[in-house]
């Protein structure tokens, strides 16, 4: 399996204060990775570094081999607040990212259908955001991710501001459409629980200076769901040992 | 919030009105106050329909005074918003300029503004033109300010242009703000056109109003102090009509 994303010595100053130290690892096609870390510890600045949105000092980010400097269209970024657009409706906030970049490749009618309906949002095409609930605007925003085709998804803790109930679904809906593209997703969370249930890896980092400090491989069976899949004993014992690695038991 | 039926709202409004209307009218008949100096409604009202037609022609005047004003205002605030917006030389040289001419007393300038423009139409234009400016761009500023930073970096994300950033994210984002200096402004440009009248014009409403009660014709003065605010009231909700297409504003 050769790396989709490679990081190596990567480090992060903000105004001479250091927010990431030495953060080196390999995520490979079709992997499903999540960053877990307390609040604080810079993984949200490393998604950033990996995403090219924030330019860094030390070490190398690569993209399929080459150094990460700018944002890249085979990319897509699904950032902790929807960023919908008040002012377009569903359909338009989905091509958004098609929309503005020359580079991106837009679906055609049938694979927008296609698309709104992975999301559970058929009959909402018209709808602006301020008729959707939290949920579906979240929803609206990882398919707006997902309409420009990219290789990766980098996702900053999409759900962290839901109520846990719509959170579970939504997990249940990206493992959904994970299992049946498997793009490469690097995922962004401080909750154990949810990093276990989605990944294949689970990165621990460190408190700031954020570093990496644990690569836990999560061999739980699939396709996951999450009432069955926190059944499984050996999920526990995955949240047990995270947990430990977080310093919260 | 609850809201009462709109026919119940405005029947109350209409009937307090009307009581307002009847104790005026009997207020000043009882009292025998001379009717040069406040006259009842009744005379005020048979005046509007007796003067409807230099009412309207003026009135008219007025208008297009207003309506020119205006749009230079927009047409030349908007962008002179966007510069000191986007040039921190501009936010340092036109910005503070602006503050400080707009610390004039633009009522004072107008004898200044009828001697460089004459008693026409220029001059009144520039009046409603001078006090409608500057809250259009203070307005413009604040919203071209308002756009919030994640969805910048969501646009960065998304490998949108500069230009992109500015037409679909920025202007959309700033109407909300500009419309209400615009909301501002409108009233603003029509006491600005009026007062251009005052000081030196041969037409328009505000010189039917000095006119008027120079002569002692005080009905007909309260009847073009009405059609000033009519208009003015008219005005305004023509400019919060397009309030409907930015319906995101409260999202």
């Amino acid at each position: 399996m050769s790396a989709v994303i490679s990081l190596s010595g990567a480090g992060k100053l903000f105004g001479g204060r250091r927010v990431l130290e030495n953060v080196s690892a390999e995520i490979g096609a079709s992997e499903f990775v999540s960053i877990l870390g307390p609040s604080g510890c810079g993984k949200s600045t490393l998604l950033r570094l990996i995403a090219g949105l924030v330019p860094f000092e030390e070490g190398h980010i690569r993209f399929n081999g080459a150094d990460v400097t700018a944002p890249s269209a085979d990319m897509g970024f699904v950032f902790q607040t929807s960023n919908l657009l008040p002012w377009l409706n569903v359909r338009d906030n989905l091509l958004l990212g098609v929309d503005l970049d020359p580079a991106a490749k837009r679906p055609d009618a049938a694979a927008l259908a296609d698309l709104v309906e992975t999301l559970g949002l058929t009959g909402f095409e018209d709808s602006h955001p301020h008729q959707l609930s939290g949920g579906m605007r979240h929803r609206v925003a990882i398919g707006q991710a997902l309409a420009r085709g990219p290789q990766v998804l980098l996702m900053d803790e999409p759900f962290g501001a839901l109520d846990a109930l719509t959170r579970d679904r939504l997990n249940m809906e990206l493992l959904r459409i994970w299992q049946r593209d498997r793009k490469t997703v690097v995922l962004v969370t401080h909750s154990i629980a949810e990093a276990v249930l989605l990944s294949d890896r689970v990165l621990v980092m460190s408190e700031r200076p954020g570093t990496i400090v644990e690569d836990v491989r999560i061999d739980l069976p699939r396709p996951r769901d999450p009432s069955v899949t926190r059944e499984n004993p050996a999920f526990g014992d995955y949240v047990v040992r995270l947990s430990k690695l977080m310093g919260v038991a | 919030m609850t809201r009462a039926p709109f026919g119940r709202d405005a029947a109350i409004s209409a009937g307090f009105f009307f009581a307002l209307g009847l104790a005026w009218e009997f207020g000043v008949r009882w009292s025998g106050v001379a009717s040069y100096l406040l006259p009842p409604p009744s005379a005020i009202l048979g005046e509007l329909w007796q003067s409807r037609s230099p009412i309207l022609a003026q009135s008219l005047v007025t208008l297009t005074e207003v309506f020119w004003g205006f749009l230079i205002a927009v047409a030349l605030g908007v962008p002179i918003a966007a510069l000191i917006h986007f040039s921190r030389t501009a936010k340092r040289t036109v910005y503070p300029l602006f503050v400080a001419l707009q610390s004039i007393p633009k009522i004072g300038l107008a004898p200044l503004i009828v001697v460089w423009f004459g008693y026409g139409l220029a001059s009144k234009l520039m009046m409603a033109f001078l006090f409608a400016f500057f809250p259009i761009i203070i307005a413009t500023l604040g919203g071209l300010a308002s756009t919030p930073a994640h969805l910048e970096e969501h646009f960065r994300a998304l490998r949108a242009t500069p230009m992109q950033g500015f037409w679909r994210l920025r202007v959309p984002a700033a109407l909300p703000s500009f419309l209400d200096g615009c909301k501002v402004a409108m009233p603003l440009a029509v006491i600005g056109a009026v007062v251009g009248e005052f000081v030196g014009s041969n037409d328009g409403l505000g010189n039917l109003i000095l006119t008027a009660s120079g002569s002692g014709h005080t009905t007909l003065t309260f009847a073009a102090l009405i059609a000033v605010t009519v208009l003015s009231l008219l005005l305004f909700y023509g400019v919060a009509y397009w309030e409907r297409f930015i319906w995101w504003r409260a999202a």
